[in-house]
């Protein structure tokens, strides 16, 4: 009798708890699969459009992200779950797409900005020497911050994927500040690249951070903050994918009547010296 | 906790600003019109009298040192104030000769070109001009005639003029040419 009423409470409060739990699971799998389903239609628009080839280590990197994900959701769904083949998995992915987002980030500068000589000049050097002291910096707030857990997977994970987005976040602003000092335009899609991984790269480098502050209590919460980051990410890019290219804005204007003039003048003033 | 809030802190002033700087560009796009009218006039030949290191020790000689401290100094300022229109309207005709590089004349689109990179040199330039200039401010002696600049907004005026002759030739530019 008592046997039967504690299975009763245990299946009411069981009841209850996934009642009260379902809203975050259902949450937990929406922003993980949803982005990569965006992700996937992204690479399927991007490539009807061309992006391949002005942008391929950025369609290489949304393939590899789609690839991540399809492995770790296959893993995910095997019985017995295997746990450390799935977070050695994460964390060897974790290291390619890091490497492969630092390329993009170098494409991006390739493609914005090094086609003149005198950007280049400049630009090359500056991001060098960026890379160089995020790395040192990483390196040593990585030490500073290590909330150093027992498994040894954990502590790599967080480590690199703390080291990743500050690194990201400092090229990225680096190169928007670039192009903000020279005024020099960027492409509409070119831009929503930038602009999404600016998104994601920020928000994670703030939650890793605090992950590592908070300890194993914030991890839920970090890793639901990092994929609603990352579905604004791809978001991003889809919007961009879809506005017409602001090239073509541009295109059929020119010099003003009253701007000829102004540098007419001031020409004439610089040689009637 | 310090050094995660400090990491929290850096990232939302990241994202605020990569956020603004897109902002600004979406904002900018194709307004050329808006852009033009912000050009400033730059007279040149004023700017090369107040870097001229000729016309610096002349006034080191017949003013007393404190008077001479003080008109460098005003001196150095009006200077920066040269750099920063020649800056200004750089970055206008960065603009401007953006927009021209898509015109479907190959010899405007060159011009266009040329003037693009000479605009975005002379913006670099201006960028570390800018600091030199403060610190002739504060060092009167020290000579730091960044004569370069004045030369470079030559180049970009000639240049800007030629690229308005190839896109209207009937207009009727400039005899300075």
């Amino acid at each position: 009798m008592f046997a039967t009423r504690k299975r009763e409470i245990d299946c009411g409060l069981l009841a209850k708890s996934l009642i009260f739990q379902w809203p975050m699971l259902f949450l937990q799998y929406y922003l993980w699969i949803a982005p990569h389903l965006l992700l996937g239609w992204t690479l399927v628009a991007s490539f009807r459009r061309g992006m391949h080839r002005r942008l391929p280590i950025f369609f290489a990197y949304a393939a590899f992200e789609t690839f991540q994900f399809l492995t770790l959701l296959a893993l995910s769904l095997l019985s017995p779950f295997p746990r450390d083949i799935y977070n050695w998995t994460l964390v060897l992915e974790t290291g390619i797409s890091s490497c492969l987002m630092l390329a993009v980030i170098y494409e991006l500068a390739n493609t914005l900005l090094l086609t003149q000589s005198s950007r280049a000049e400049l630009l090359r050097p500056l991001l060098r020497w960026t890379l160089v002291v995020l790395m040192f910096v990483a390196a040593v707030s990585s030490a500073a911050l290590s909330g150093a857990t027992v498994r040894r997977v954990t502590n790599i994970f967080q480590v690199l994927d703390f080291s990743s987005s500050l690194v990201e976040v400092g090229m990225l602003v680096t190169l928007f500040l670039f192009s903000r000092t020279l005024h020099i335009s960027w492409r509409n899609r070119a831009t929503g690249v930038a602009l999404g991984f600016g998104i994601s790269a920020c928000i994670n480098l703030a939650t890793t951070a605090l992950r590592s502050g908070l300890g194993k209590s914030a991890f839920i919460a970090v890793d639901i903050t990092q994929m609603a980051a990352f579905h604004v990410c791809v978001l991003v890019w889809l919007v961009y994918l879809y506005l017409p290219n602001r090239a073509l804005a541009f295109a059929g204007s020119g010099l003003g009547k009253s701007d000829i003039q102004f540098w007419d003048q001031e020409l004439q003033r610089i040689t009637g010296r | 906790m310090i050094i995660p809030t400090i990491f929290v802190v850096l990232a939302f002033l990241g994202l605020l600003l990569i956020l603004y700087i897109a902002k600004g560009h979406h904002s900018t796009a194709g307004n050329l019109d808006q852009l033009a009218s912000q050009l400033r006039s730059v007279d040149v030949d004023a700017f090369r009298n107040l870097i001229d290191h000729r016309e610096q020790d002349y006034l080191r000689e017949r003013l007393p040192a404190n008077e001479f401290r003080g008109i460098q100094r005003e001196r150095m300022l009006a200077a920066v104030e040269y750099v920063r229109a020649a800056a200004s309207n750089a970055a206008i005709l960065i603009r401007l000769a953006e927009a021209a590089r898509q015109n479907s004349d190959p010899a405007v689109a060159q011009a266009a070109d040329k003037l693009l990179d000479n605009a975005i040199r002379l913006r670099l330039y201006a960028f570390r001009v800018v600091p030199r200039l403060y610190f002739g401010m504060l060092m009167p002696g020290v000579s730091l005639a960044p004569i370069d600049l004045a030369d470079a907004y030559d180049t970009i005026t000639r240049q800007v003029v030629m690229l308005g002759c190839l896109q209207y030739p009937t207009r009727g530019m400039s005899s300075a040419l």
